[in-house]
């Protein structure tokens, strides 16, 4: 007899700690996701005592984290989720009682996708009980295997095994200079070498890194920490060993070094298939070394995907991380969450035929505009003077009324005499040209 | 105020006419579109941006000399954002000319925009550095700018002209609707347009907002 025990952060939020906090009490933990983690806790008596102890103990260690959480003690996940939950703090759930525990408890626990959950709703099903109490054939019948799987969840029946859940081993290597390393060279050399034990255990181990970070002791007691973020994960002694030198040449250690220490980010490699019909993308440890020269060359704020913010603010751009290598669908989705909301979505089209872009001034060039009966009928700039010839507007946009960055702007769009279309913007005070229609 | 130019609704627009201008620039050299303020010569390129970014998932890298790109115009042209690396180089030519040579020996990009409008002069032995090393790859390297110079190694050269903007309303006019150009080959060396087979060609394009 298996019995579960689930470690529930209050709030539930994801947290690292508590997964560190069940690797220390049980060899099988599995991740939960949104600050749920399950522990084998069969067998476990010799070591911490019975089960509410090992519920008390569980939870002081978390405490003991800086995590506030519940433990519940069950047969399945389901149940031990519910006990947790729904329980005062520790809560055990008698052996073979799981069924009888969940009986009260709301449908909720479920997850349930929002078309089941509002079905189950309709028929009257509030409870577990009330849903593992549903004849089982016409469950199907109406929800198919998905109705049976959850009616078994709803009965404490949850045959999947825990699955499994190691932490990634630190990938760290130090060295210490005895006489002290006065210039940058040398430094270069260390971390290089440092970095290719790294990436032999990292290689070794079958992962790669997106992320390397080093610490370099000065003779003065200063400490000078230095970070790497490659565009895609690495493993390759010879590709990481050029990105540093880059890295240390941009922001040297400023002091004499005494001491060094280098560390990655061990992330599992998830292999993706490249589509046998799409174009060619650039390959990952080239475009890794590209980037990091134009990051040298331009600065880390100056590259990467535009994407649109969901802002009427004129101009309102953001700079996202460009990741031409599609990764796991999962991966992407999350990378997809993070990235800014485009305001068309991608690929989108505004209209059917080609469309006149905007050529942006940044920043807008200040102008000085002249009115007659309120219209623009000349402007003069540091990048364009003339006459207006024709001309539309204002278009009035505004927005964020309610913080300190209000804004509001009139826009023309003016062409003038030597045939220029622009848009000008007008925010109350001072006239601005925006852009050039090209 | 001047009179309205043209009050009447947008004319139609050739798909096959900006298709087969789209797919004139030759992979593994260096094509220029030159053209004046307001010519449409950057809707030319960012139409070019989005043919290649949605057929097939090309990637490209867009050295912005002026810092000038509309990303919002981007999107509304089609391009997909997510396939586009965009450096912007604040008016800084070397700057510009540097990471386009670092991008163009990058494999994979399907084009690569140098985007340098009136900024220059470019010294003649960049261009050709940069043709150079686009060569032998399956790259389209595009430089944009304002005015072409003689003695570059593009292998095309098309060339822009405003002919007139186009407003909906009578008088008052309500609204700019877009703008009427003309692209024209301007030269091209042989292996890319046989002579009599479109060199001399010209399409005229309406570019709507």
């Amino acid at each position: 007899m298996t019995r579960i025990a689930c470690l529930l952060a209050v709030p539930e939020a994801a947290s690292s700690a508590l997964l560190a906090v069940a690797l220390a009490h049980s060899p099988r933990v599995e991740d939960g996701g949104g600050g749920r983690v399950y522990l084998d806790a069969s067998g476990l008596e010799g070591l911490f005592g019975d089960e509410p102890r090992l519920a008390a103990r569980l939870r002081e260690a978390a405490r003991a984290a800086g995590v506030e959480s519940r433990v519940g003690v069950a047969e399945s996940r389901i149940a031990a989720l519910a006990a947790a939950r729904l329980g005062s703090g520790e809560t055990v759930v008698e052996p073979g009682g799981d069924a009888a525990y969940l009986a009260s408890a709301p449908l909720s626990l479920l997850d349930l996708p929002e078309e089941t959950a509002t079905r189950l709703t309709r028929w009257g099903i509030r409870t577990l009980g009330g849903l593992a109490a549903l004849p089982t054939a016409g469950l199907f019948e109406r929800l198919g295997g998905t109705g049976v799987r959850l009616q078994r969840l709803a009965r404490g029946e949850d045959p999947r095994p825990l699955g499994s859940c190691r932490p990634l081993p630190l990938f760290e290597e130090s060295a210490s200079c005895e006489w002290g390393l006065e210039t940058l060279e040398p430094v270069v050399v260390q971390l290089r070498e440092l970095a290719g034990r790294v990436c032999a255990r990292l290689g070794a181990a079958g992962l790669a890194a997106d992320g390397f970070e080093w610490i370099c002791r000065l003779g003065d007691g200063r400490v000078h920490e230095g970070a790497l973020t490659p565009a895609v994960p690495i493993t390759g002694a010879d590709a990481l060993g050029g990105l540093l030198g880059l890295a240390l040449e941009a922001r040297p250690p400023g002091g004499v070094v005494v001491a060094l220490t280098f560390r990655a980010r061990p992330v599992r490699a998830e292999p993706a298939q490249e589509s046998l019909t799409d174009r060619s993308r650039p390959a990952p440890r080239q475009l890794a070394a590209v980037l990091n020269r134009l990051v040298a060359l331009v600065g880390a704020d100056a590259i990467g995907a535009p994407a649109l913010l969901d802002s009427h603010r004129s101009d309102a751009i953001a700079l996202a991380a460009y990741h031409p290598h599609p990764g796991p669908l999962a991966s992407r989705e999350r990378e997809t969450s993070r990235a800014p909301a485009p305001l068309w979505g991608e690929g989108g089209v505004r209209g059917e035929g080609p469309v006149l872009a905007l050529r942006r001034l940044r920043p807008p060039a200040p102008a000085s505009v002249t009115l007659a009966s309120g219209r623009p009928v000349a402007v003069r700039s540091s990048r364009l003077t003339g006459r207006i010839v024709a001309g539309v507007g204002p278009w009035r946009a505004s927005g964020e009324w309610w913080s300190p960055r209000r804004w509001l702007q009139d826009e023309w769009d003016v062409e003038l005499a030597d045939g220029t279309l622009c848009r000008l913007a007008h925010d109350g005070s001072t006239w601005h040209l925006e852009g050039i229609y090209d | 105020m001047g009179i309205p130019i043209e009050s009447s609704p947008p004319p139609g627009w050739e798909r096959e006419g900006i298709d087969s201008l789209l797919g004139l620039f030759p992979p593994g050299r260096l094509s220029e579109i030159v053209g004046p303020r307001s010519s449409g010569a950057s809707s030319l390129l960012l139409a070019l941006v989005a043919r290649i970014t949605t057929s097939g998932g090309g990637q490209v890298a867009f050295v912005d000399g002026m810092d000038a790109l509309d990303p919002a115009s981007a999107a509304a042209t089609g391009a997909d954002l997510s396939a586009l690396l965009w450096v912007r180089c604040g008016g800084r030519l070397r700057v510009a000319l540097h990471a386009a040579d670092l991008l163009v020996r990058c494999p994979g990009f399907a084009l690569v925009v140098l985007d340098l409008d009136e900024l220059g002069p470019v010294p003649a032995s960049a261009h050709l550095r940069l043709q150079r090393a686009v060569e032998g790859s399956d790259t389209i390297l595009m430089v944009r700018s304002a005015r072409h110079r003689e003695g570059t190694p593009a292998s095309l050269v098309l060339a822009t002209r405003r002919l007139a903007p186009r407003w909906m309303g009578l008088r008052p006019l309500t609204r700019l609707a877009g703008l009427r150009s003309e692209v024209s080959i301007f030269r091209s060396r042989p292996s890319v347009i046989r002579p009599g087979n479109g060199e001399g060609s010209r399409w005229t394009l309406d570019w709507t907002l």
